[in-house]
């Protein structure tokens, strides 16, 4: 099954080769000259053509899958070329105006709406302010009230807009591959529900992912009571077999912490780990100013994050010895009862085990040890023990005391499987989950899903599941359906649609409901129904009232999870023994951006640059240096993984700072009816996932034969590779890297350097200042509005949510693997990583990089036409219909912030595409550069309101759209000629610098050095690892 | 062997060449009157529409005020155009019959759209925004031209960049009072009609139109008896100024309605984004 699956993902690209090119040239072989457009016309209806066309040209939906020849390019270019050209000496068509027929009265065309909502994500519901124009979705961000986020989100929660109108959602209900409608399937349904029930529901099951909303859980409550022998499993891919899924949620608070230990928690790179808004804020907001005191992050972890980058300490183990060292810090802190297996650390191991003990007591009641979710459960265990044992509870750790549980996720999965196998399951209903795709590969769980009489999808897409069901019915997005879910504090949000269902889509609520007496009862009325009483109760009796605040709020009052010190109660704590030092590791971790493969199909995150490695559209096993020079292969090889006969095929890629001896799988690649984005992308590492080992197992790599091409949006690491390839060897920085610390690209002191010198950002010969009068011209006088931004790197994580957020703003499109791999992705703003120190324990610097809009701007300068050019307020501003295409501009540009539409990039055709779009922006058109524009449409809807009001625009009203994501808040934005606004405080602040500022380029967007603050006894010489490579 | 061309074939090349001059040029100005012609601009052209309803009928004949169907105005960027309940609100009860109103009738029974065809029509990289023009003293009819004496609707001047800049480089030759927004025959102060204006009360915070008082009668000869009972006191009259032409009045709204400067209304990014 293993290798098939390296081979079947080989197939099908071929298959999808051969749908494209070919079969148009056959079609237009002999049409020449004129006769040639005609024939796109007619052609342009066949969906051979549609698709050779999407991939042609790829856009915000398609994924440019092969490369194609220079003359089949050609003929299709010319193809548009003169299309375009025919459309331009016509006259414009006739718009038509669609006029409401009743106007609903609150809306204002033109003007916004804001409707608070949540998102449901697996590990807690994100609260929501989404933008609506026109009741249209067109813009997703954290709810700026509540209290858990403060209005930041994440990746994933930004994308979930384009989750909503991918055009590959399913649209119909299917009955064994046929269109059918929805009655059809409830017809069935209800027939078998009534029979069932004379016998309690046997033979009926249920598999889902996590039921993250009360309601949801309550009506199976009560439909357990109607149908006491129905079933049901609930299984999670990335939470399977967690402390987290079984029910233990504690909750920290790192305002109050000044030592943090990450125990393999990945807390500062997204929504993965529970609680990451709030966490990622409190953790963010002691860094931000240095001289009233910092927390100290340490963090010990088996592969690479954001977080152990970010960690003044970091210790690279690999996962099997992570329990072992908590077990051994558990003893050493002084937890009674633990006996840590026996080990033999090394003397870096032990030196950092003893600092951080020290650390940790000398810290007691003011510090934190944050347990990973992807690790063995003694690890969350041994957490809490070590947080009891210093006192942290109740200070920075709080136990909620009514967290869900979900079970044993894994048990249930394997319960379910074998009655499929035992053919006890008649019906089987699955909703919104993905198993024959995701379920652990021993389970196989595709051979016993046809074994149950009925099958029942329920899904976004027709996935690899929904293709196998018997039934498949449409799954309403949550931005279209009522619901209600949890956030990590507890706080319940009701969820509330803000579009009607666009594929007519149902719920779990509506099949799960189907089973109670009522059955037609919508997802509303039972939402109403779980809260009446909680609402009726907070808001004097007047539920209606209630009901409508919270709604307007975005969530319920006094719902949080009431804190609970109750001790768990003290078993021993079995703490596996690491495997062998030979032994190679495998280590099964979510994606980071399209975590367990449920965002196989938005582009959008296909396309983001993960953390750490920069790696897009692909997954890879990740491996250390030293560890890629003993596997004899070279980045980009393919790698043959091997566990327990179970085989899959991977691309290798070096992670700075990969524990040696082991690899990273992320999951959710390797799809293969994900749709037109995600289809063929990576490797399927759940193929080598069994269930008894679900983050991290033992296996084999050996190199095979071929080469897969990955697409690394930095050039940093890799030039650091061919340099030590060049024979140098002794080399710890790239190029890069070297002129980042030359140039002052990147400025940081440890807090003992910053304390004696709080200038150190702009002195020193490599800290170059920008000197104002240093120039032949006069200085033009900004007298109004003067932009600037500021971006605090000491703050910032690296989490790439800015990036989402300027995506779903900003209507940038996505050009597919092959365009990035020429380095053509769009993005108006990346997140550069610089790595410091050893390479095989690298620390990371943060560096968001946008158009830095200097007021000396070098693009002005050479732009032939005038497209680009600067406001009175000091906006360097693109007119993108001036723009000829020369790329001068680009080219001149100090840090490479502007992105040019060599192809048509855009999707102008998908109407539900046209639905997303910022009204606010323009779609740029092929031929055109494009850069950050400070959100300028922001700015101009500002400006308009307070000239209406006779005002200046106050301080905080224009907020661009990476800083409304941010959940660190590293980033300001306003005016700077207000000397009262934050972030002229900001940039007046002695650590602010300019990049390359030697150019005098004299930047608006501004840096704020960071400081760390190391633990003295670690900050010793650190330890020499053996070089990468050689 | 004779010759192939005989001598008149010189005046003929060179008459030629001259030819090929002019026809480059003719071609030159053709295309660009082309591109300024109405057949481009749309300028006078009225487009078929579903109902042939009449502005000037609506406006001139029964006075009903822009607002009551273009409701956004002076919120939005859209003016607004009215929902079929708008029309319904008089038609249900008047012309209830009227073979002309059957498409508003069915779009009422049927909930679909009455497709109108737009008639002011800019290109979609334009940001045009409604409110803030009529908030600082641009009316109606200083783009969209006489609209109450419309019968059927047109676009009046050409909508093209040209045309735009011309004003924002010069705001004064078109500015207004904001409460002459809507008066479709203002004219602008003449010697004949001249306009009193005077500012109280300017602060922040407070929109510019409700510090700024024009009158079109002389102020103090306003017949005010009726309103001067016993127990009620006037307003101190303040500081009228007279204006005459349209270029003072102009400059002395710039400043009072804090109009930006040129320099800011024709940057780029005030209507591309």
């Amino acid at each position: 099954m293993s290798s098939e699956g390296g081979n079947g993902m080989m197939r099908k690209n071929e298959e999808q080769k051969a749908l494209t090119l070919d079969q148009v040239r056959t079609k237009l072989e002999g049409v020449k000259g004129k006769r040639y457009w005609r024939s796109i016309d007619e052609l342009a209806g066949t969906p051979e053509f549609e698709a050779a066309v999407a991939k042609e040209f790829p856009d915000a939906a398609a994924e440019w899958v092969d490369p194609v020849s220079r003359r089949g390019f050609l003929k299709l270019m010319s193809a548009s070329l003169a299309l375009a050209g025919l459309a331009g000496c016509t006259k414009q068509p006739d718009e038509p105006i669609y006029p409401y027929v009743k106007q609903p009265e609150d809306l204002v065309l033109g003007k916004a709406n804001y409707f608070a909502t949540a998102h449901p994500f697996a590990t807690g519901g994100v609260p929501l302010l989404v933008k609506s124009d026109a009741y249209r979705p067109i813009k997703v961000d954290g709810n700026p009230d509540h209290a858990y986020n403060l209005g930041s989100s994440d990746v994933f929660t930004q994308a979930t807009l384009l989750d909503l109108y991918d055009p590959d959602r399913s649209q119909h209900a299917t009955v064994r591959g046929t269109t059918t409608e929805y009655v059809e399937f409830l017809e069935a349904y209800r027939e078998r529900l009534n029979a069932g029930k004379a016998n309690g529901g046997e033979g009926l099951y249920f598999l889902s992912t996590s039921f993250t909303s009360p309601t949801l859980q309550r009506q199976w409550a009560e439909a357990q009571k109607a149908y006491p022998k129905a079933k049901l499993v609930q299984y999670d891919p990335a939470l399977a077999g967690t402390a987290f899924a079984a029910g233990l949620n504690p909750q920290f608070s790192l305002d109050k912490a000044d030592v943090i230990l990450a125990l393999d928690a990945d807390f500062l790179s997204g929504a993965g780990y529970p609680g990451f808004h709030k966490l990622t804020r409190e953790y963010a907001a002691r860094r931000k100013n240095p001289a009233k005191g910092m927390n100290r992050l340490y963090s010990v972890e088996s592969t690479p994050s954001t977080t152990g980058l970010k960690a003044e300490h970091r210790l690279g183990l690999r996962a099997s010895e992570i329990p072992a060292f908590a077990a051994a810090l558990a003893t050493a802190v002084g937890v009674p009862g633990v006996s840590a297996p026996n080990y033999s650390w090394s003397a870096e191991q032990t030196k950092f085990l003893s600092a951080l003990t020290k650390d940790l007591k000398a810290n007691a009641g003011k510090s934190v040890v944050i347990p990973g979710i992807y690790q063995d459960p003694s690890v969350a265990a041994l957490a809490l023990a070590i947080n009891k044992a210093l006192g942290n509870i109740d200070a920075t750790v709080s136990l909620a005391g009514e967290a869900s549980t979900s079970g044993d996720q894994i048990a249930g999965l394997k319960g379910l499987v074998a009655d499929l196998n035992a053919g006890k399951v008649d019906w089987l209903v699955m909703l919104n989950s993905n198993p024959v795709y995701d379920a652990p590969a021993d389970l196989d769980f595709k051979t016993a899903l046809g074994k149950a009489k009925v099958s029942v999808h329920l899904g976004s897409h027709i996935d690899e599941t929904g293709a196998e069901a018997i039934w498949h019915v449409p799954a309403a997005h949550y931005l279209e359906s009522w619901s209600d879910v949890r956030a990590y504090d507890g706080t319940v949000s009701v969820i509330q649609p803000m579009i009607e269902p666009l594929y007519g889509g149902h719920t779990a609520h509506d099949l799960i409901q189907a089973m109670l007496d009522e059955p037609q009862t919508s997802a509303y009325e039972a939402v109403r129904s779980t809260w009446k009483s909680t609402i009726s109760k907070g808001s004097g009796a007047d539920f209606e009232l209630g009901w409508r605040k919270a709604l307007h709020a975005g969530w319920i009052e006094d719902t949080k999870y009431a804190a609970s010190s109750a001790a768990t109660a003290a078993t021993a704590i079995k703490v596996p023994t690491p495997s062998s030092k030979d032994a190679f590791e495998l280590i099964f971790r979510p994606d980071p951006n399209i975590y367990d493969g449920r965002y196989s199909n938005v582009g959008w995150l296909q396309e983001l640059p993960k953390p750490v490695t920069n790696l897009a559209w692909d997954n890879a096993a990740l491996v250390s240096g030293a560890t890629l020079t003993k596997l004899g292969v070279d980045e980009g090889d393919i790698l043959e993984i091997t566990v327990g006969g179970r085989k899959v095929k991977t691309p290798v890629l070096v992670a700075p700072g990969h524990p040696d001896n082991s690899a990273t799988l992320h999951l959710g690649y390797g799809r293969e009816a994900a749709g037109r984005v995600g289809s063929g992308a990576g490797f399927n590492a759940y193929l080598v996932r069994t269930s008894d080992a679900p983050f991290y197992t033992t296996g084999t790599a050996v190199k095979v034969e071929g080469k897969w091409g990955i697409a690394v949006t930095k050039s940093h690491f890799q030039d650091l590779r061919s340099k030590v390839e060049g024979g140098d060897g002794s080399g710890t920085h790239s190029l890069e890297a070297n002129e980042a610390e030359t140039r002052g690209v990147i400025r940081s002191a440890t807090l003992e350097e910053f304390k004696a010198n709080p200038g150190f950002a702009n002195e020193g010969e490599e800290h170059p200042k920008v000197e104002r009068d240093n120039t032949l011209f006069a200085n033009w006088e900004y007298k109004d509005n003067a932009w600037g931004m500021s971006i605090d790197l000491n703050s910032c994580t690296g989490c790439n949510a800015c990036i989402v957020g300027c995506y779903a703003e900003n209507n940038i499109a996505v050009v597919g693997k092959q365009q990035v791999r020429i380095g053509r992705n769009m993005q108006w703003l990346r997140i550069d990583t610089y790595f410091e120190g050893d390479l095989a324990a690298p620390k990371a610097h943060f560096q968001p990089m946008a158009c830095q809009h200097c007021e000396n701007a070098p693009c002005e300068q050479v732009c032939p036409v005038g497209a680009t050019v600067h406001t009175p307020e000091g906006i360097n501003t693109m007119v993108y219909n001036r723009c000829v295409g020369t790329r001068y501009c680009a080219n001149n540009c100090p840090y490479k912030v502007r992105r040019f539409n060599f192809l048509l990039f855009s999707d102008f055709e998908t109407e539900s595409l046209k639905l997303m779009r910022n009204p606010d922006v323009s779609v740029r058109s092929r031929g055109v550069m494009e850069k950050c524009s400070y959100c300028v449409q922001r700015i101009s809807e500002a400006k308009i309101e307070a000239d209406k009001e006779n005002r200046a625009i106050r301080d905080g009203e224009v907020v661009t759209a990476c800083q409304q994501a941010c959940p660190a808040s590293a980033i300001t934005f306003g005016n700077i000629n207000d000397k009262t606004s934050k972030v002229a405080t900001l940039l007046a602040d002695e650590r602010t610098y300019s990049v390359l500022a030697d150019l005098n380029t004299r930047p608006r967007t501004q840096y704020t050095a960071a400081v760390l603050n190391p633990n003295p006894e670690l900050a010793e010489a650190p330890v020499e690892h053996a070089p990468a490579k050689g | 062997m004779a010759q192939i061309f005989d001598r008149s074939s010189n005046a003929l090349a060179r008459m030629s060449l001259v030819l090929t001059g002019l026809i480059v040029i003719s071609l030159g100005v053709t295309l660009d009157q082309l591109q300024r012609s109405p057949w481009v601009t749309r300028q006078g052209q009225r487009p078929d529409q579903p109902v042939p309803f009449s502005h000037k009928h609506h406006v001139q004949g029964l006075g009903l005020q822009c607002q009551y169907c273009h409701t956004s105005v002076e919120k939005s960027s859209y003016a607004g155009i009215p929902p079929t309940k708008t029309c319904i609100n008089c038609h249900s009860q008047i012309w209830t019959n009227a073979n002309l109103l059957e498409p508003v009738r069915k779009s009422w029974a049927t909930n679909e759209s009455i497709v109108w065809t737009k008639v002011h029509d800019l290109p979609d990289y334009v940001y045009f925004n409604h409110s803030i023009h009529v908030n600082k003293g641009l009316g109606c009819s200083s783009c969209h031209g006489r609209v109450d004496l419309m019968p059927l609707m047109y676009q009046q001047n050409t909508l093209q960049m040209e045309w735009c800049l011309n004003c924002h480089r010069d705001p004064a030759k078109n500015l207004r009072p904001v409460s002459q927004a809507y008066n479709m025959a203002w004219e602008g102060p003449s010697k004949e009609k001249p306009v009193w204006c005077s500012v109280s009360d300017e602060k922040t915070g407070k929109p510019t139109a409700q510090s700024v008082d024009c009158q079109t009668s002389e102020p103090g000869k306003v017949e005010v008896a009726s309103l001067s009972m016993a127990g009620i006191t006037l307003p101190t009259m303040a500081n009228y100024t007279k204006f005459t032409s349209q270029r003072e009045l102009g400059n002395y709204l710039i400043d009072h309605y804090k109009i930006r400067k040129p320099n800011e209304l024709s940057s780029c990014e005030v209507c591309h984004r």
